[in-house]
């Protein structure tokens, strides 16, 4: 299954790039494509304990199920205003 | 067509406040952020905002609805900007009128609040010279 991570801010520089395309095996969490990407991406080890997940513009928990297509952002903690 | 929530171009809060006149409103607050030239006793030059535009639309209009859910809202208006804003722009801008000030007030801090700690927004502080750093931020709440 393909899902489209989209990486932010402090994430998108520790990854060098803005967004790809990830290949996971069926039935993977939202914690499985975590650990992939700091698989992949090392330097966002840094960000953990911090970073948060949403899947098609939804905040959602580590346990959340993926489906092929999903857009998976990956959001260090915000600070707008 | 409604106004962008999300935009790269400068924010004219004069343009925020006239878009939610009402006739029936008796208070009208507003809420605008400004780029300031220190952070914690440093010289800052500017801040570069990142956001996930289709997500940050989304959560603003979320804000909106919770707003006019909690409090008897005649109109609200609300647009952050993103990309280099320099000291003294406008990155935030909210106008809420009501019948009354004391609901207008209390909704307007809980839109700016709520961007705060919900709309998934970054900014980065730059210096001169520097390569700029990420403001720390709080994790971001459903």
């Amino acid at each position: 299954m393909n899902v489209r991570v989209l990486y932010f801010a402090s994430a998108r520089e520790l990854a060098s790039k803005s967004a790809e395309n990830l290949s996971l095996s069926e039935g993977a969490s939202v914690g499985d494509l975590s650990k992939e990407v700091q698989r992949v991406h090392p330097p966002l080890k840094t960000l953990k304990n911090s970073m948060k997940f949403s899947v098609n513009l939804t905040v959602v928990d580590a346990d959340t199920i993926l489906k092929e297509g999903d857009e998976v952002g990956i959001l260090p903690p915000v600070a707008g205003g | 067509m409604r106004r962008p929530l999300i935009t790269a171009s400068v924010i004219d809060p004069a343009k925020v406040l006239r878009s939610v006149h009402d006739n029936s409103a008796g208070g009208t607050a507003m809420f605008v952020g400004t780029i300031r030239n220190r952070s914690e006793g440093k010289p800052v030059t500017g801040l570069r905002y990142d956001v996930y535009k289709p997500m940050a639309e989304k959560k603003m209009l979320e804000i909106e609805s919770q707003v006019k859910a909690r409090w008897p809202v005649r109109k609200i208006s609300m647009v952050h900007r993103y990309g280099d804003l320099k000291v003294g722009e406008v990155s935030v801008a909210v106008a809420v009128s009501c019948d009354h000030r004391a609901e207008a007030f209390e909704a307007c801090r809980f839109a700016i609040d709520s961007i705060k700690r919900t709309v998934p927004l970054w900014k980065k502080e730059m210096s001169r010279g520097g390569k700029g750093k990420w403001v720390k931020g709080t994790p971001i709440d459903t």
